[in-house]
């Protein structure tokens, strides 16, 4: 019983990391108003450059970089298409992710099925990892794992709601207009953070394929990128939210991970089926039973809208 | 809004259609293969034969259902990115009343359609429902249902309605019903999906019905205020656009595969989206932009034969998507000569 628990938390909080980081990435583009349904395509970008990275430098560490450069490359692209052209944000978003799973397929084709050049070491933090089941699962994995739970949501959460330039932030998200009128540099700040927030994405996929699965196929991201798009909203828009919410989905996934290791009586393609039920489901609940969204964390109101300065 | 014509709306797409093309030929290049030989394959083969027209064919009728089925939500501002789920779902239906049903063969054929049609709606009912009365993100909804559908094949296919017979891998047996044939191996679908088209053009444009579902979808306070039952019409377009991509489950199954297999729809629901995006939504231009999606699917056929993976399809869907839309938002913008005030700024 304490080898299966111990099982499915060490799985959850890979799975949940790669959640957390692509998720994260997505919310800094949402609370400055721009809605980034590209994640998946990310994901697979920072997979595949990850992979081939350390083929070549045998270093985790730089395929984590070289994952958040290609993130930002595409990132940049994507801005320019949504925030300085102001093109619709739900088709650019459909066509990174369409494009990034594509781009990804062809040129990690030479890759697929292969082991993972190197890959994150654990490291086990002393005392701590001799706790039963959480000491496993969570004191004796690599380091990326606090950066992701830890370390990203904490500094979000200080960078949105403790200084001014945070405050910036949310009201261009809330309202361009109102932001402009008192001289933030709304689409100024679009941009870099659209940008950022690719490139944190993106390291979701060197994650994926340095430390969760270790290696390469076509289609690797399962919609984990979408999961995540629906973490951020299931979590309010709120980082330390999303970090909790992105534990509790690693939960499930690891659920369906642990019950095709064990031979539970269930088929195998049902319980791949869990991740995404949950997901839906987690999406539909706080809109259907909580009445008062605002405590929950409701949407930034400009959320997927272009800024035009001369359209009121 | 500005008001663009749909002379220079065209123009964009079709500007913007060939600097993806462009663009994707020069990163081909790049991976050392030459765009030209390959353009010229592409179009030998597509359009040099016989066999090459009927293979277009047959991946044309399921791409145009799909992008009506885009199209009519498009039509109430809505979504739908679960076209692929619906597939499935209708073929899963269709294939299963054509299994295990026994009714005389000329019930057989409304069984299976009543049968898709109820598939691809139940799949569309838990985005629409929670669309309409919680307001959840159908564009999220319908897509992780996608992932839903295709593994819910693969049970079906690998366990209950496994084939005893030959043991195919992850496929359920055949079934004995056959589409009339127009023309070797091409059958009615097309036909079928060109009559849908125009069917639906009509509804849409011509009916009391089709001018509600557009004004609940452009502004539902002021439709609510006209006294139209916005949330039903909404729910209606969503069930109906289910509901066709599910039928084009069941004319693949029973016109070209007649097995129920994971890899049934090639990616037809994605094309279905570009192919709906690219027109805005027009239900008859849905008939120009799936030949051109077709077109690209067939292209990335005959590329994988010259060692090209099958991601390249979807680079290229994303990148032509990706330009359309930057296109389609370009030529909104005019160029506007400001007069300023030199004496006084």
């Amino acid at each position: 019983m304490i080898a299966i628990l111990t099982g499915i938390l060490t799985t959850a909080a890979l799975a949940g990391a790669v959640l957390a980081l692509s998720a994260l990435g997505g919310m800094l583009a949402n609370r400055v108003g721009v809605l980034n349904l590209g994640l998946d395509g990310l994901m697979a970008l920072g997979g595949i450059t990850a992979i081939i990275t350390v083929s070549v430098i045998p270093n985790p560490y730089v395929g984590f970089l070289a994952a958040l450069l290609v993130g930002a490359m595409f990132g940049v692209i994507f801005a320019f298409a949504t925030v300085v052209l102001q093109a619709s944000q739900v088709l650019c978003g459909l066509a990174l992710t369409i494009a990034g799973s594509g781009i990804a397929g062809t040129v990690g084709r030479s890759y697929a099925g292969q082991h993972a050049g190197a890959v994150f070491q654990g490291l086990k933090v002393p005392l701590l990892s001799d706790i039963p089941i959480l000491g496993p699962a969570l004191f004796s994995q690599n380091v990326l794992i606090y950066l992701a739970f830890v370390i990203l949501p904490a500094g979000f959460y200080v960078l949105l709601y403790r200084t001014r330039h945070g405050m910036n932030m949310r009201a261009v998200g809330e309202n361009p207009a109102a932001a402009d009128a008192v001289g933030i540099p709304v689409r100024w700040i679009r941009f870099v953070y659209v940008t950022l927030g690719s490139a944190v994405s993106a390291t979701s996929g060197a994650y994926l394929t340095l430390a969760f699965i270790p290696s390469w196929s076509e289609g690797i991201t399962a919609g984990r990128g979408w999961i995540s798009v629906a973490l951020v909203i299931f979590a309010g828009y709120q980082p330390i939210q999303i970090a909790i919410g992105a534990l509790l989905f690693g939960c499930v996934s690891a659920l369906s991970y642990v019950g095709q290791a064990q031979n539970w009586a269930v088929p195998s393609a049902i319980l791949s089926m869990l991740p995404y039920i949950v997901t839906l489901a987690a999406m539909m609940i706080p809109k259907l039973f909580l009445q008062n969204m605002r405590s929950w964390g409701a949407a930034p109101q400009a959320l997927g809208t272009a800024y035009f300065r001369d359209q009121r | 809004l500005p008001v663009v014509g749909p002379g220079r709306r065209s123009l964009a797409v079709i500007v913007s259609i060939l600097l993806a093309l462009v663009l994707s030929g020069g990163g081909l290049a790049l991976f050392g293969f030459s765009p030209m030989l390959l353009l010229g394959s592409v179009l030998q083969e597509q359009f040099g034969s016989r066999f090459g027209l009927e293979d277009l064919g047959l991946i044309y009728a399921p791409i145009v259902f799909c992008s009506l089925s885009m199209a009519i939500c498009m039509r109430a501002g809505l979504w739908n990115i679960g076209a692929e789920g619906q597939f499935y779902v209708g073929a899963a239906a269709a294939t299963g009343a054509g299994l295990f049903l026994h009714a005389p063969p000329w019930l057989m054929w409304p069984l299976m359609i009543v049968g898709a049609i109820a598939g691809g709606m139940i799949w569309m009912l838990i985005p629409a429902l929670s669309r309409v009365y919680g307001a959840v993100d159908e564009i999220i909804s319908t897509l992780l249902l996608n992932f839903v559908a295709v593994l819910f094949i693969t049970y079906l296919t690998s366990g209950p309605w496994r084939d005893q017979k030959t043991f195919v891998n992850a496929a359920s047996g055949r079934i004995p019903y056959d589409l009339p044939a127009l023309s070797g191996a091409l059958h009615i679908g097309i036909v079928v999906a060109v009559a849908l088209a125009v069917l639906l053009a009509i509804v849409f444009y011509y009916s009391r019905w089709g001018y509600e579902v557009l004004m609940c979808g452009a502004n539902a306070d002021a439709a609510t205020y006209a006294g139209m039952p916005v949330g039903r019409r909404l729910l209606q377009v969503m069930l109906l656009s289910g509901a066709i991509a599910g039928l084009a489950g069941m004319i693949e199954i029973v016109g070209t595969v007649h097995r129920l297999q994971t890899g049934i729809s090639s990616s037809y629901g994605y094309l279905g989206i570009i192919a709906g995006v690219l027109v805005r939504g027009s239900m008859l231009g849905v008939l120009l932009s799936a030949g051109f999606a077709a077109t690209l699917l067939g292209a990335t056929s005959i590329l994988q034969a010259q060692g090209l993976s099958t991601g390249t399809a979807l680079a290229l869907t994303g990148t032509v998507l990706f330009f359309a839309a930057m296109g389609q938002r370009l030529a909104e913008f005019r160029i506007i000569r400001v007069a300023v005030d030199t004496e006084n700024p």
